[in-house]
């Protein structure tokens, strides 16, 4: 067991879901209720790194934020190490690509809101805060959670687009599943196969946690 | 007479995305309803003053305060017009219970003395001992009046009901319009219902505003928008069946009558001096004024027109029996007049029997000539 | 709002652990096993610590022209250092440190017999017992590159590149060897005799002759330190280099 390379993985995880939760809560809530020109456009494009190959985002990435490119060159200026090969651009590439699973269950908990109950909040007189304190998030907290669930099995076993931006680097990109990857090639079937069981283990906790929370009848207790 | 500064008052004007032309008041304890066909665009109007739709134009004050005014660019949000709004499907906090719903309508949910109020709130709707149930747990027409008490919570400036009852069944209905009459005796703000059932309308209602495709067509107490309809279109609204046109032969001031012609035949009616003598009119009477009897002669100074008729299909509505009467001399006009049961078999109305008719002059109603653009038959 | 920004900038920034870190290496994949036992050496010999990449010398070649974060490069090929000292990526041009040599590997229980010459393979393809063989790609991996030259010059090359595996360096290529999916591959003479890859099958050394020589050369790269620069050092002397040559690397003084 690569035990470097499964905190990794856990921070990875981890750093994607603080990021992504109050991006997914902003974004979803707005397309939840708002209408304007080109939401169309907009759902697409959110939801593309759900169908894109893996290997597509890592190519982008490399040509967009590589060493010699400008914003490559502007972000080691600015913090004295390179984006790629560094476990900073794995977040950027997590998040990139984790975008949809934020975004989706959460835009879908809140459209779920009926528009009448928060109408009454405003009659009641509720300001913006108090409304998505008090009735917004506790009506929609099953569809974050559930983004946030899937966030954190989806950032485990992301292989290609970290692998091409990150380089495998120990202790810096590389992640559990490229361990086990490695280990493959070491001739290692030990190594691979603990590591290769614990995401087994890890990812099916995650889907069935995913499936009680948003079960109907499962764990809400007010429909 | 609504005080001028007191109560609400909104003047709304727009063409898109739905036509509005209204105008409203409603005094303080007033009971306005609004009145009119799905489409209508009453339920606009409400979320207009609730300030959950912005009009392109108009202006929308209560008690004084100006909500609206796109003149002077105007707007209060709806959180700071302070009113408490019922909605057809109740639109309570689902993962709250009663009692916490109605604590989230007033200011200050946490303060002390809050719960309190909120109890009290509970049980002036009848629902005491439910505090601590969840929307789930309770009836349509338990969730209504929390909604109710809810709104009430915050001693709003306007209670604004959209179509309160039309999702419950009959019976609870019955019971909560008498809770509603009950519960208004205290009720010091204008009130405004929208609702599409003219007859709860006339129940509950001070005064009635006939609204359709977003005009106020006449705003009047219940009895006098069905006993003296302002134009066709709105007879037609209050489901009046016998309106004609006509034209006004003259006017004798000594005798309170004005002679009509319709068809060919003379009619004297109430005296309605507003038309001018050889002007086209409109005319209506309600079903009531069309009776069965006829008597030798008409009693001095009693307006009542005799006329005499075929009798049409007839149509068995409960209790009481539709009865057509095609009336000679007339072009064979269609006169609807509804008659008990019994009496229909007394009188043994069968359809192609000659039925001569009573039709009261005093009910008799006049109103401009029906130049509207007729919508193509249904 | 603010602690959002703090938070994100601290993430982002290199901070103060970087210097703490071993220097990280890049080996060609051949060196395996053998640059692993080297470190431990090291490591035992000196208290310090590296950290070891593998994979194929041309994958390298490009990460480091992308600025990757190596420290030391060992290539199985000197061309690929030459053009990174061309291109002043590196200290200086280097140090051979090693011939290689390719081997053809068969799984126990295959069709295919361990015969250096290839006669045997060559046999195998005419009669059908050959389905599928593997080596390393030979766009970047030089094993692989040298596998295609011995191949050719056994006059098996159009026969056999249909049935080909490729891996993304020799040490995978090994791994398909060896896996059961395929009858066995032309793959690096240090990893074959690596004791996990002895155990699961046999080998035959191919003619040097055959190919264009495996000349390998390390080199330091642009902001190695010093820790580096001791690995650099141990890597040719006597307790390092008699690893090397356990793993059946002809080294440079032999020559």
């Amino acid at each position: 067991m690569d035990w470097t390379a499964l905190i990794l993985s856990l921070e990875l995880a981890a750093a994607t879901m603080v990021v992504l939760l109050p991006i997914g809560v902003w974004a979803g809530r707005k397309l939840a209720w708002s209408r304007f020109r080109g939401k169309a456009l907009v759902e697409a494009s959110l939801a593309l790194p759900l169908v894109l190959p893996p290997t597509v985002l890592g190519f982008y990435l490399l040509v967009a934020m590589g060493g010699a490119t400008p914003l490559g060159r502007w972000y080691e200026s600015l913090f004295g190490h390179q984006l790629t090969f560094s476990f900073q651009g794995l977040l950027v590439a997590s998040l990139i690509f984790n975008l949809p699973f934020a975004v989706q269950p959460m835009q879908r908990a809140f459209e779920a809101i009926a528009p009448e109950v928060r109408e009454a909040a405003l009659c009641c007189g509720m300001s913006r805060l108090r409304l998505l304190r008090r009735i917004e998030l506790p009506l929609a907290w099953p569809g974050i959670l559930s983004a946030m669930v899937l966030i954190f099995a989806h950032t485990l076993g992301e292989f290609g687009v970290v692998l091409m931006v990150g380089g495998s680097i120990p202790g810096k990109t590389r992640t559990i599943a490229i361990a086990i990857y490695d280990r493959v090639q070491a001739f290692d079937t030990t190594g691979a196969g603990i590591m290769s069981a614990t995401l087994l283990v890890i990812s099916m906790l995650a889907i069935g946690l995913s499936y009680l929370i948003t079960a109907p009848g499962g764990i809400r207790r007010h429909d | 007479m609504t005080d001028p500064v007191r109560g609400l008052q909104a003047t709304i004007r727009q063409i898109v995305p739905i036509p509005l032309h209204a105008d409203l008041a409603c005094g303080r304890g007033e009971v306005l309803a609004l009145v009119g066909p799905s489409g209508s665009g009453k339920s606009t109007l409400l979320r207009c003053i609730a300030g959950l739709h912005t009009p392109l134009e108009g202006r929308i004050a209560c008690d004084g305060e100006t909500w609206f005014d796109a003149g002077s660019r105007v707007n209060l949000s709806t959180a700071r017009r302070r009113i408490g709004m019922v909605f057809q499907h109740y639109a309570l906090f689902p993962h709250l219970s009663a009692l916490e719903n109605v604590l989230e309508g007033m200011d200050d949910p946490g303060g002390t003395g809050s719960r309190e109020r909120g109890r009290e709130l509970l049980r002036k709707v009848h629902l005491d001992g439910l505090e601590r149930r969840r929307p789930h747990q309770l009836s349509g027409g338990q969730q209504q009046r929390v909604a109710v008490a809810r709104a009430l919570a915050r001693d709003p400036h306007a209670l604004l009901l959209d179509e309160p009852f039309s999702a419950v069944d009959r019976s609870t209905r019955e019971k909560l319009y008498g809770e509603l009459a009950e519960l208004r005796r205290e009720l010091k703000m204008p009130v405004v219902l929208v609702t599409h059932d003219l007859e709860e309308a006339v129940m509950l209602a001070d005064r009635v505003s006939i609204l359709s495709r977003g005009k106020t067509l006449q705003t009047a107490p219940p009895l006098e928008v069905m006993e003296r309809p302002a134009s066709v279109e709105v007879a037609r609204l209050v489901g009046l069946r016998n309106v004609f046109e006509g034209r006004v032969l003259s006017h004798h001031r000594d005798r309170g009558t004005t002679v009509t012609e319709w068809n060919g035949r003379r009619l004297d009616v109430r005296l309605q001096e507003g038309f001018p003598g050889g002007a086209r009119v409109a005319w209506v009477l309600p079903a009531a004024g069309v009776l069965l009897m006829p008597r030798d002669r008409p009693t001095e100074g009693s307006r009542d027109n005799i006329v005499e008729g075929i009798v049409g299909r007839m149509v068995t509505l409960g209790s009481r029996v539709r009865v057509p009467v095609y009336v000679h001399g007339t072009d064979e006009a269609l006169l609807t007049t509804t008659v008990p049961r019994h009496l229909a078999e007394s009188y043994a109305l069968a359809e192609g029997r000659p039925l001569s008719l009573r039709l009261r002059g005093e009910q008799i109603h006049l109103m401009p000539p029906d130049d509207t653009p007729r919508d193509p038959p249904v | 709002m603010r602690g959002w920004a703090l938070a994100l900038v601290l993430l982002f920034s290199s901070a103060t652990l970087a210097w703490a870190d071993p220097p990280i290496i890049a080996g060609a994949a051949d060196l395996k096993f053998a640059l692993e036992e080297i470190a431990a050496a090291f490591k035992e010999d000196t208290k310090h610590e590296v950290s070891l990449v593998f994979g194929s010398s041309g994958n390298f070649y490009r990460q480091i022209g992308q600025g990757a974060p190596f420290r030391m490069f060992l290539s199985a090929d000197e061309g690929f250092v030459f053009k990174l000292a061309d291109a002043g990526k590196t200290v200086d041009r280097g140090e051979l440190y090693a011939i290689g040599r390719i081997v053809i590997l068969v799984p126990h229980g295959s069709p295919l017999k361990a015969d250096g010459q290839l006669n045997d393979l060559a046999a195998a393809l005419a009669d059908g017992r050959l389905g599928k063989f593997a080596i390393a790609n030979p766009e970047h991996a030089p094993y692989g590159k040298r596998a295609e030259e011995a191949l050719r010059h056994a006059g098996l090359w159009e026969k056999i590149k249909d049935k080909l595996v490729l891996g993304e360096n020799v040490s995978q290529a090994a791994q398909f060897a060896t896996s059961g999916g395929t009858q066995g591959g032309i793959v690096a003479y240090s990893l074959a005799l690596a004791p996990a890859v002895a155990r699961v099958g046999n080998y035959a050394l191919i003619p040097d002759s055959w190919h264009e020589p495996l000349r390998q050369r390390m080199v330091l790269l642009k902001g190695a330190d010093e820790k580096t620069r001791e690995f650099y050092r141990y890597m040719q002397q006597p307790a390092a280099r008699a690893i090397m040559k356990r793993y059946g690397f002809l080294l440079p003084a032999e020559r």
